[in-house]
C-alpha cells in the first residue's frame, strides 16, 4: 500500500514492526527513496477509533476514521487526511480538478470564450452551489478548447465545465 | 404556557429550540423533509411530521403544510427558528388565522423592518442615527447621481429590497457611478423583482455591531451588543460579546438607540438591531432582524438569559420579568461557526459522511449542533454543521478556550473550517480585537494555513490503523461518550444546554 498526505503528491510506503504490542515504524520511503524518520510507534487504545501514538518518546492520542480509501486522522488538535493507493497505481487526475464541477449547482457566469488564452489561477466561470458562489479557476496556463455550459445551466458533480489545452 | 409547540425549522436551531422547550416541560413537534427523516433535529423532538420533498419550497417554506402539521399534532404555537419562514409576515398572518400563536414579532413589525428604505426613514423619525444617504422615490439616473455627489464619495448603491450583498455596488468616484447604477439595478431586478435602489455613504473599515433587544408588548430592553465584524463575503465567521471596540459610553448610547428602534415598530419578542460602528466611534442603524439570530448564544452566555425561554414566555402573554437594570455582562463569549467547507479551495462547500463527530466538553463550552456521528453532509442545505460557543472570564481567556475547544472537536470524514478557525482564534489581529468587516476579504487566505505535521507520523498512523483493523465495521463509531452535564458555572441557566443529543 502507498500513501499520500492531503493534497500533496508524494507517495509514501511505511514498514511497521510489531514490538511489545505496538507497531513501530521501521522503514519509510517517499517516491521510492528511503527517508530518515523520527522514532514512531502506534498502539491500539481501549476507546474505539483511538490510537496511542509515540513520537520520540512523547505520547499522544490520534483519533482515526476510514472513509473510502482515506484515513482521516485527528492528531494534536489538527485534522489530516492520508489517502491509500494500490502500490504502483497512477496518479489520480491531480491538476485537472479545477475544470470539473466540484458539486451540483448552477452556472452563474462564464468569463472565458473558446480559443482564449488563460493564465494560471484565472477565473473561468462562476457557479452557485449550496447557496454560495464558487469560482472555477484555471489550474495552469493554456488555451480554452471548449466551454461546455452556459449561464443558467444546471451541472452535476464531476461534469467537465471547460476543456483546457496547452 | 403552551403545552405543545411545533418547530418550523431544521438543523441546529431546531434542536436548540427543542432543548429549551423540554427544559420548560413543553412538548415539541419537529417537521422534516424527505432527506431529513433521520436527522438529529427529528430525534430531538417528542414527535415529528413529514412535510414534503427535499426542496425547501416544498417543505420548510411550505407554510400551508407546516400549519396543517401544527393543527394535526395539537401544537398551540409555532417557533420559526431563523431563516425559512421566520421573517415572512404572510406566514405570521396565516398562523394566526389558523388560531395558533406565532412565536415572534407581529406581521406589522416584520413588514415595517422588511423594506430597508422605509425602515431607515422610520428610524430617522425615531431619532436613531442612520448612515447618511438617499432613500427616496425619485429613481432617475440624474437625480441619484446628484444625491451621491451630495452625500460624498465613496458611496454604496444598494437594492431597496436587497440582502446578502445582491444588488450592491461600491462606487469610489462620480465617473463610475452610472455603470455601477446600471449593474446594481439589473442584479436587483433579477434577484428581487424590484430594481429600486438607495444610496448610502460608505463607511470605511467599519465594525458590524448588533444589539439584542427584547420586547413584551409593554416595554423593550436590550441585552448588549455582539461584535460580528469577522466576516467573509458577508458570512459571519466568529462572533463575540461584548465587543472589544465598544466603550461603556457607546454601549449605552447604542443600547438606547436599539430600544428606540424596537419601540418604533411596537416590537415584541427577540430581535436584533444592526449597526455599523465607524473608526471614530460613530454608529449608524443598518437594519433590524426580526427573529432569533444564529449568534444569539454569545448573548445568552454573557447575560445568563435563555432567549428562547423568553420567546416562549412572551409569546404566551407573560411579561418579560426583566428590567434593563437586571441585565449585566459576565465575562466574554465567542462563537465559531463550524462549516463543511474547504478553506484551501476557496471555501468550497464540502460533502461526505461524518465518520467521527466528537464534541469538546468542559467548563464554559457549549456546542449547538445539527449533526451527529454517522450523518451525511449533502448539498441540500446551508453547510453550517454546528456552532461552538465558549464563555470565559476575559476576552483573552475566551479566545484561548475557543482555540482549545476547536482543537478537541473531532470531525472526521468531511472537510471543515475547524483548522482555519483555530488559526483565526490564535491570530494577533484577532486576539488584539482589531478586526473590521473588510478584514478577511482583503487578506490572502493562504496566510491562515495550518502548520505542517510531519508526514512520517501521519503515514505511520494510517498504516497502523489499517494493520490493526480499525476500518472494520464496529471498530469505529458508536462510542460518543456522554458529555459532562455542567458548564462549570454555579447556577448557570445553561446547564442542560451542554447536554449532547440524542
Amino acid at each position: 500500500m502507498e500513501w499520500s498526505v492531503g493534497e500533496t503528491s508524494e507517495r509514501y510506503t511505511a514498514k511497521l514492526t510489531d514490538t511489545e504490542g505496538a507497531l513501530a515504524l521501521t522503514g519509510l520511503t517517499s517516491d521510492g527513496v528511503e527517508q530518515a524518520h523520527s522514532e514512531i510507534s502506534v498502539a491500539r487504545d481501549n476507546q474505539p477509533g483511538r490510537l496511542l501514538v509515540e513520537v520520540n518518546g512523547q505520547a499522544q492520542f490520534a483519533h482515526v476514521a476510514k472513509v473510502g480509501d482515506s484515513w482521516w486522522i485527528h492528531l494534536n488538535g489538527r485534522i489530516h487526511v492520508v489517502n491509500g493507493h494500490e502500490t504502483g497505481s497512477a496518479d489520480s487526475d491531480a491538476g485537472e480538478g479545477g475544470l470539473t464541477a466540484p458539486m451540483p449547482g448552477t452556472i452563474l457566469e462564464v468569463q472565458v470564450k473558446e480559443g482564449q488564452r488563460v493564465r494560471e489561477g484565472q477565473t473561468l466561470l462562476v457557479m452557485e452551489a449550496m447557496k454560495m458562489e464558487h469560482r472555477i479557476q484555471a489550474p495552469r496556463a493554456g488555451e480554452v478548447l471548449a466551454v461546455n455550459f452556459a449561464t443558467g445551466d444546471r451541472v452535476d458533480m464531476g461534469d467537465t465545465l471547460v476543456e483546457l489545452g496547452e | 404556557m403552551f403545552e405543545k409547540i411545533l418547530i418550523a425549522n431544521r438543523g441546529e436551531i431546531s434542536a436548540r429550540v427543542a432543548r429549551t422547550a423540554q427544559k420548560m416541560g413543553i412538548a415539541t413537534v419537529a417537521v422534516y423533509s424527505d432527506v431529513d427523516r433521520d436527522s438529529l433535529h427529528v430525534a430531538c423532538a417528542d414527535e415529528a411530521v413529514h412535510i414534503g420533498a427535499a426542496s425547501p419550497a416544498q417543505s420548510y417554506l411550505n407554510s400551508a403544510r407546516i400549519i396543517q402539521a401544527a393543527i394535526d399534532s395539537g401544537a398551540q404555537a409555532i417557533h420559526p427558528g431563523y431563516g425559512f419562514l421566520s421573517e415572512n409576515p404572510e406566514f405570521v398572518e396565516a398562523v394566526e388565522a389558523a388560531g395558533l400563536t406565532f412565536i415572534g414579532p407581529s406581521a406589522a413589525s416584520i413588514r415595517a423592518m422588511g423594506l430597508k428604505d422605509a425602515a431607515k426613514a422610520l428610524m430617522q423619525q425615531a431619532g436613531v442615527p442612520v448612515v447618511p444617504g438617499y432613500h427616496g422615490a425619485d429613481q432617475s439616473d440624474g437625480y441619484l447621481a446628484e444625491q451621491a455627489q451630495q452625500i460624498g464619495y465613496p458611496v454604496l448603491i444598494k437594492a431597496v429590497a436587497g440582502g446578502g450583498g445582491k444588488g450592491m455596488r461600491l462606487v469610489e468616484s462620480a465617473e463610475e457611478f452610472t455603470n455601477a447604477l446600471q449593474s446594481a439595478r439589473a442584479e436587483a431586478k433579477t434577484a428581487f423583482g424590484n430594481d429600486a435602489v438607495l444610496i448610502e455613504k460608505y463607511i470605511t473599515c467599519p465594525r458590524h455591531i448588533e444589539v439584542q433587544v427584547f420586547g413584551d408588548g409593554r416595554d423593550v430592553i436590550h441585552l448588549f451588543e455582539r461584535d460580528c465584524s469577522l466576516q467573509r463575503r458577508h458570512q459571519k465567521v466568529i462572533e463575540e460579546a461584548p465587543s472589544p471596540a465598544v466603550t461603556p459610553a457607546i454601549r449605552s448610547a447604542m443600547g438606547e438607540a436599539a430600544v428606540q428602534a424596537a419601540k418604533a415598530v411596537d416590537y415584541e419578542g427577540a430581535g436584533t438591531v444592526e449597526f455599523l460602528l465607524s473608526e471614530r466611534g460613530e454608529f449608524f442603524f443598518l437594519e433590524m432582524n426580526t427573529r432569533l439570530q444564529v449568534e444569539h448564544p454569545v448573548t445568552e452566555m454573557i447575560t445568563g438569559v435563555d432567549l428562547v425561554q423568553k420567546q416562549f414566555e412572551v409569546a404566551a402573554g407573560m411579561p418579560l420579568g426583566l428590567t434593563q437594570s437586571d441585565i449585566g455582562i459576565t465575562g466574554h463569549a465567542m462563537e465559531a461557526r463550524i462549516y463543511a467547507e474547504n478553506p484551501s479551495k476557496g471555501f468550497l462547500p464540502a460533502i461526505g459522511d461524518l465518520a467521527m463527530w466528537r464534541e469538546p466538553a468542559g467548563p464554559g463550552i457549549r456546542v449547538d449542533t445539527g449533526v451527529r456521528e454517522g450523518d451525511s453532509v449533502t448539498v441540500e442545505f446551508d453547510p453550517m454543521l454546528a456552532k461552538l460557543i465558549v464563555h470565559a472570564p476575559t476576552r483573552t481567556a475566551a479566545a484561548r478556550r475557543l482555540d482549545n475547544a476547536l482543537a478537541n472537536l473531532r470531525a472526521l470524514g468531511v472537510t471543515t473550517n475547524i483548522g482555519f478557525l483555530r488559526q483565526m482564534a490564535q491570530h494577533p489581529d484577532f486576539t488584539s480585537g482589531g478586526i473590521t468587516t473588510d478584514y478577511l476579504d482583503s487578506r490572502n487566505i493562504a496566510d491562515f494555513a495550518e502548520p505542517e505535521t510531519n508526514p512520517a507520523t501521519l503515514v505511520a498512523i494510517a498504516a497502523a490503523a489499517s494493520r490493526l483493523g480499525l476500518d472494520r465495521v464496529g471498530a469505529g463509531g458508536s462510542s460518543q461518550s456522554t458529555t459532562d452535564e455542567h458548564t462549570g458555572h454555579a447556577g448557570d441557566p445553561f446547564r442542560t444546554l451542554s447536554r449532547s443529543f440524542p
